[in-house]
């Protein structure tokens, strides 16, 4: 093989054989990664750092349902990109693979749950960092158990939460594991400290009483909008990111796309006026990006159905592959700089 | 009407069925039973509040201090129809939210006892008889001691919404409030003097609305003719347009205007177009226009006006028809209860009631 060919995806297409479409990849997965099986040692095998995995769950849910199709409309959004990000000067390529989705039994929520939470513990055996897409944000129930687990109880694990609602019930209907007790089971788990766990975008009135109760007895650290508007998003990130990086051996970073402003993001379960606008969510992940690794990822509650022109699915994944690219590069994995698309031409 | 025949209560019509739920603030917390009032409609109110007739009495018996009424009329104006289904949108969107605010530490419902008086009744084809319907169900909410949440309906709306504050305190004197992206200052449109291109002129005729208390507010762009603008230079009417509020800021702004129309006056006639958001953050509105107001300005403005108040609150022109992803409906909810919430503080740290 051409050693050239090894980089030609950093340049545009050169035509003929070697120059396909970037948008018409031969399988349909999270940044024309590799498929790889969803297995602890096929994921050892393949060295990869991070592990896509979709979660179409639409079962914990309280309100609109239309989040199981965020998988796909993610993964279709991921081809707009490429691997290539200037502003950091690294190459996303070879970084993930993609698992697949967890495939999900219909009207049988528990045993859903169980298969996530296996599938995260999964990619974490392996040493790889999961990135998982839903789904309701009840998904990140089983993430985050499955991190906490996945560490013991002998370490610390930090956890970020990006949203609109703080999901503080202790119950919802009698039920324990819906996306409205998401934080609330979270910040349950053995070895996440309350002080290393932060929230950050609460606003409008989809937060009962109860939240705000439960979150100020546990010490949860939460910062609405209100505050971001007086002290501006990289004050705020910053030190949301102290707390849950500072002392910790893992962090879980979440992002529940209703964070941002109903403009920015129509495409999700609830909107919400008054978020996060689209320059703001890049500094976030320019910022969370100094950290140089998560311990695992999600993205929750994307609603297609509603993203009309499909700029939600955008925005969320141009913010999970501009938190690679500065994760990247903050662990110094640069681009050669001397590399010239003619040295492509020449090659061939 | 006797007075025990109108008792304000809250319970949502699902908890009193076989499944009751009993905490009489059960509503303010996620619920213990059943999803509640979550995808569960009764009949359609705004927030949930107990319905209330449009009548003095019976307002003042169940002792409501904010009355939501509904205006199904777009058959004032002049652009596009589907306005009519905006207080419908609003009802839709508030089962959606909690009627409580952590911003603000205030259960709503109890704080004002909201009640829904449903909508006006108009009369298609006849915008003059549709105002006096308006006008005379406006002037029972008033009387009945209650604060109003008009939700148009087309900006004709103000026209009698205002006459009918300016008659409730016709011993005293009027602010009018316009924000919008239009300045609808015209004398009249095709000879029409009673269309949504006319709120503030039609405002400044009345005997007690001077104009030192009349502002308008978020002005832009070209949908905006000449005798519009002239109307605020000739009669000298504060106008802020867009590019100033962005300048100084929607806080400053906002108490400016609050501000101007408080001043010497006993009452305040407060017109919110939906047009004055930016088209990205409404594209569910009769005429969408860019460089408007962004989704924390527009929370910012509804908090910094519910530390001044206002008699009657109007919000208009929300077309869900053209709201494809329902993000309009949801913000034009937030547009009112922020401005409750924050009217709720206001007075509770003030150690007043509504």
């Amino acid at each position: 093989m051409n050693p050239a060919k090894s980089y030609a995806h950093l340049f545009s297409p050169l035509g003929g054989e070697g120059g396909e479409n970037y948008r018409a990849p031969g399988q349909l997965t999270f940044l024309r990664a590799p498929h790889v099986a969803l297995d602890t040692e096929a994921l050892k095998a393949h060295g990869a750092r991070y592990a896509f995995v979709g979660v179409p769950f639409d079962e914990g849910n309280v309100g609109k349902p239309g989040s199981e199709d965020g998988p796909r409309e993610f993964r279709i959004a991921s081809q707009e990109y490429l691997s290539y990000w200037f502003e950091f000067g690294v190459d996303l390529n070879g970084l993930a693979v993609d698992c697949g989705d967890v495939p999900m039994p219909k009207v049988n929520p528990d045993s859903a749950r169980e298969r996530i939470y296996r599938a995260v513990t999964t990619v974490l055996k392996a040493g790889v960092t999961p990135i998982i897409v839903g789904g309701d944000r009840s998904i990140s129930i089983q993430a985050a158990r499955a991190l906490s687990d996945h560490i013991g109880a002998g370490k610390k694990m930090g956890c970020l939460h990006f949203g609109a609602h703080l999901d503080m019930a202790d119950s919802w209907a009698g039920e324990k594991l819906l996306s409205t007790c998401a934080l609330a089971r979270i910040t349950e788990l053995p070895n996440l400290p309350a002080a290393n766990a932060a929230h950050i975008g609460a606003r409008n009135s989809m937060n009962p009483k109860d939240y705000i109760d439960l979150a100020k007895a546990r010490g949860i650290r939460f910062y609405p909008m209100f505050e971001i508007y007086e002290r501006g998003i990289d004050a705020v990130t910053r030190e949301a990111v102290g707390k849950v990086w500072g002392g910790t051996d893992a962090q879980y970073l979440s992002f529940n796309f209703n964070v941002m402003d109903a403009s920015a993001a129509p495409g999700v379960t609830a909107t919400e006026p008054g978020g996060l606008e689209s320059r703001e969510m890049v500094r976030v992940a320019d910022i969370i990006g100094e950290q140089k690794t998560a311990s695992l990822i999600d993205v929750t509650e994307l609603a297609p159905v509603y993203d009309v022109s499909g700029t939600t699915s955008r925005l969320a994944v141009c913010t999970v592959l501009r938190l690679m690219a500065a994760m990247a590069r903050a662990r110094g994995e640069l681009v050669d700089q001397g590399l010239r698309r003619s040295d492509l031409t020449a090659a061939e | 009407m006797s007075d025990t025949a109108y008792h304000w209560q809250h319970v949502p019509h699902q908890h009193r069925g076989p499944h009751q739920h009993t905490g009489a603030d059960d509503h303010i917390y996620s619920p213990k039973l059943h999803n509640g009032t979550f995808k569960s409609q009764g009949i359609a109110t705004f927030l949930g509040a107990p319905y209330c007739p449009p009548d003095r009495n019976a307002i003042r018996a169940m002792g409501a201090k904010v009355c939501f009424i509904g205006v199904p009329w777009d058959q004032g104006q002049v652009v596009r129809a589907g306005t009519s289904q905006g207080a419908a949108g609003i009802r839709e969107a508030s089962t959606q939210y909690f009627p409580y605010m952590f911003e603000y530490d205030v259960d709503l419902l109890t704080f004002f006892r909201i009640v829904d008086c449903g909508d006006i009744p108009i009369v298609p084809g006849n915008n003059e008889k549709s105002h006096e319907y308006i006008y005379h169900y406006l002037t029972e909410c008033l009387h009945g001691g209650a604060k109003v949440v008009l939700c148009g309906g087309d900006h004709s709306v103000p026209i009698p919404g205002a006459r009918a504050l300016s008659d409730f305190h016709k011993n005293g004197r009027i602010g009018y409030l316009h924000v919008d992206c239009h300045l609808d200052a015209a004398p009249d449109w095709a000879g029409n003097a009673f269309t949504n291109c006319s709120g503030p002129s039609r405002a400044l005729d009345l005997p007690n609305c001077s104009a030192k208390n009349l502002v308008h507010m978020g002005s832009r762009n070209g949908l905006n003719p000449k005798d519009w603008h002239d109307f605020f230079v000739d009669n000298e009417v504060r106008l802020i347009p867009m590019q100033e509020l962005v300048a100084r800021g929607v806080v400053e702004c906002t108490k400016e205007i609050f501000t101007r129309a408080w001043d010497g006056t006993d009452g305040v006639y407060f017109s919110w177009d939906t047009d004055s958001i930016d088209s990205s953050c409404m594209p569910g509105t009769t005429a969408p226009e860019c460089f408007g107001l962004k989704g924390r300005e527009i929370i910012q403005l509804a908090r910094t006006a519910g530390t001044f108040g206002a008699d009657i609150m109007e919000v208009s022109e929300l077309c869900p028809k053209f709201d494809v992803s329902h993000i309009s409906i949801k913000t034009a909810a937030l547009m009112i209860m922020h401005y409750l919430g924050s009217r709720a503080k206001t007075l509770r740290d003030r150690g007043q009631q509504p």
